[in-house]
């Protein structure tokens, strides 16, 4: 009965030392004059412009990487091919390599004067790198992994015999798909939407190599936050994170409340 | 409609499920295939419903060659043994789903489900999920949600497997009555031989990836085309390096011509019937099925000394010679 107890208390007491002090901190320091100040901090032009910027980064690297990951799991679920295992280790790179790595690897490929392909965009007039495309591609690439990795252990689990049943009454590659398949790893997807929401909401270091930093124009909210604080307005960047922080609290609620009981059992 | 297999096969890299196999399957009949575990008969029916493509030969569903076929165009009902319920569905939904995909007006949908429940007794149980129902309950459910769309062959693969013996044993009696009210052609695979003897009108016997044998239940049992057949349907004895049917061996207290010596075992008494264990005099042990009657008859007892004979009737052959 006592190494219970004793198991809960280190469990709860990790998590409160690592999670719970240090967010429930962030909360007192940006309150800390006021809410009035704090929303004062957080309604500027540019930090408008930041949140606006993330959220532009969210509603394009989100859906592009669902139906990719959805893609993608299919194909190592259900395929076999030369390069499958190679594939399926590709898609932890993100994982396994630094973000400041990632963005300096698209300065390679992007890079206006010496990129693989910046000039020839440049001379587009399609400017990637210290742009909102670049800082997309960022974001892109580290939230890639997300909906894969939920998505694979379901479509393992469902196996084929739905949709085989499915083919059997007449349906075909896409009404099996949208009717059968998708629905079954719904939940899976739903999982992996979410993490890639909050890593595409919380990117900072690929983002901030890519993006020039200029405040107003290329400044998302997480790089916002580290401005703000550089300028001594701690402030500011408390009430940011704080905004942050709520808005991915509130995309896991969201999930939470959708989910209906059938989806447990 | 009926189903012709011709020349049919199929491996799986090394493994050689389906070796030049050929079957007809007559119009309106309830046909099962039977054989152990790895002999084919699945891969056979997967074939048939175009869910395996086959390396050579052909299928053909109602005289129309089906072998280049999605399933999607064959038009076969398929149960699994599993139910491949959909699980996000409910019941109605489910067995709805071949009249969606054809985009069937609402009202026809809704009666035909209804219709369907009653014939598989779910009636009431339309609005649940199939994580509500017990299994033989989903498995009934698979079976309206094939036929709602009116298939022109019923497959179904090992359809009671997974159930607990008292539901498999109702379920049995109700397809084989189902079958006699639909009476759509049906092929369903077991490796059960009392399912099969019970349930169809033709047995077609697997092993190997080949047929062994194929004809009704009676064909099967008293005239096996070879060893392989005559055990796998019905219990078999070895008599004097012969294989015999249990029942077909005479107990005699006196040597005769071509009878057999032997000490007895162990009687064991299972009401009408009582199974005799015997050692031969060559120290082989068999057993012998006789009744209770004739048990008390010759006041049969452990330790006794007893010869054997057995007693198939003439002209009809006891299947084959051991090597």
């Amino acid at each position: 009965m006592r190494s219970r107890y004793a198991l809960r208390f280190i469990a709860l007491g990790y998590l409160t030392l690592l999670l719970g002090v240090p967010v429930v901190l962030v909360f007192v320091n940006a309150f800390q004059d006021g809410i009035g100040a704090a929303w004062d901090a957080v309604t500027t032009p540019e930090a408008q412009h930041a949140f606006y910027l993330t959220f532009v980064m969210v509603a394009v690297a989100v859906p592009l990487n669902t139906i990719f990951g959805v893609v993608a799991a299919l194909v190592i679920v259900r395929q076999r091919f030369r390069g499958r295992a190679l594939l399926n280790a590709a898609i932890d790179l993100p994982f396994a390599v630094s973000p400041v790595v990632v963005g300096l690897s698209l300065l390679l490929v992007y890079g206006t004067r010496d990129g693989w392909v910046g000039n020839w965009f440049a001379e587009q007039g399609i400017r990637i790198i210290f742009s909102t495309p670049g800082m997309i591609l960022a974001t892109m690439f580290v939230s890639l992994p997300f909906v894969v990795r939920e998505t694979i252990p379901v479509l393992r689990e469902i196996g084929t015999e739905q949709e085989q049943a499915a083919a059997t009454l007449g349906a075909g590659a896409l009404q099996t798909f949208f009717r059968i398949t998708l629905p079954a790893i719904r939940w899976g997807v739903a999982y992996g939407v979410v993490l890639t929401t909050a890593r595409a909401l919380g990117e900072f270091g690929a983002v901030s190599i890519v993006s020039g930093k200029l405040s107003g124009q290329t400044e998302t909210a997480p790089l916002f936050v580290e401005a703000e604080f550089r300028r001594f307005n701690e402030t500011g960047a408390y009430a940011a994170a704080v905004v942050l922080a709520m808005i991915a609290l509130v995309t896991l609620l969201a999930m939470n409340l959708i989910k209906p009981k059938e989806a447990q059992t | 409609m009926s189903i012709v297999v011709d020349s049919v096969s199929k491996r799986f890299g090394e493994f050689t499920a389906l070796d030049d196999v050929s079957l007809e399957v007559r119009d309106g009949s309830l046909t099962a295939l039977l054989g152990p575990s790895g002999g084919g008969k699945s891969t056979l029916l997967r074939v048939i419903a175009g869910l395996e493509s086959p390396d050579s030969g052909t299928v053909s569903i109602a005289g129309e060659d089906a072998t280049r076929q999605p399933p999607q165009r064959r038009n076969v009902g398929f149960v699994f043994q599993h139910y491949a319920a959909f699980k996000h569905m409910t019941v109605a939904k489910n067995v709805a789903f071949g009249l969606t995909i054809r985009k069937r007006p609402k009202d026809e949908i809704e009666s035909r489900v209804d219709e369907l429940l009653r014939l598989v007794h779910l009636d009431g149980f339309a609005h649940r999920y199939p994580s509500q129902l017990s299994g033989g309950q989903r498995q009934r459910m698979a079976l309206a949600r094939a036929l709602a769309v009116q298939p022109r062959v019923l497959l179904l693969d090992e359809p009671f497997g997974a159930l607990d013996a008292t539901v498999r044993k109702e379920l049995r009696a109700w397809l084989r009555r189902l079958h006699e009210e639909v009476h759509v052609t049906t092929v369903f695979v077991t490796h059960d031989q009392e399912e099969a003897m019970e349930v169809a009108e033709q047995i077609v016997v697997l092993n190997h990836g080949k047929i062994e044998q194929m004809g009704s239940p009676k064909e099967l049992y008293e005239q096996p085309a070879n060893e392989f057949v005559m055990g796998f349907i019905g219990p078999i004895s070895e008599l004097s390096g012969r294989s015999v049917r249990p029942h077909e061996v005479d107990i005699l207290r006196e040597p005769h011509e071509g009878t057999a010596e032997a000490m007895i075992d162990r009687i064991v008494h299972l009401g009408f019937e009582v199974r005799v264990e015997l050692t031969l005099g060559d120290g082989e042990k068999t057993w012998v099925q006789t009744t209770k009657a004739q048990a008390e008859e010759l006041e049969l007892a452990e330790g006794d000394i007893v010869w054997l004979r057995p007693n198939a009737p003439a002209g009809e052959p006891v299947a084959a010679t051991l090597p």
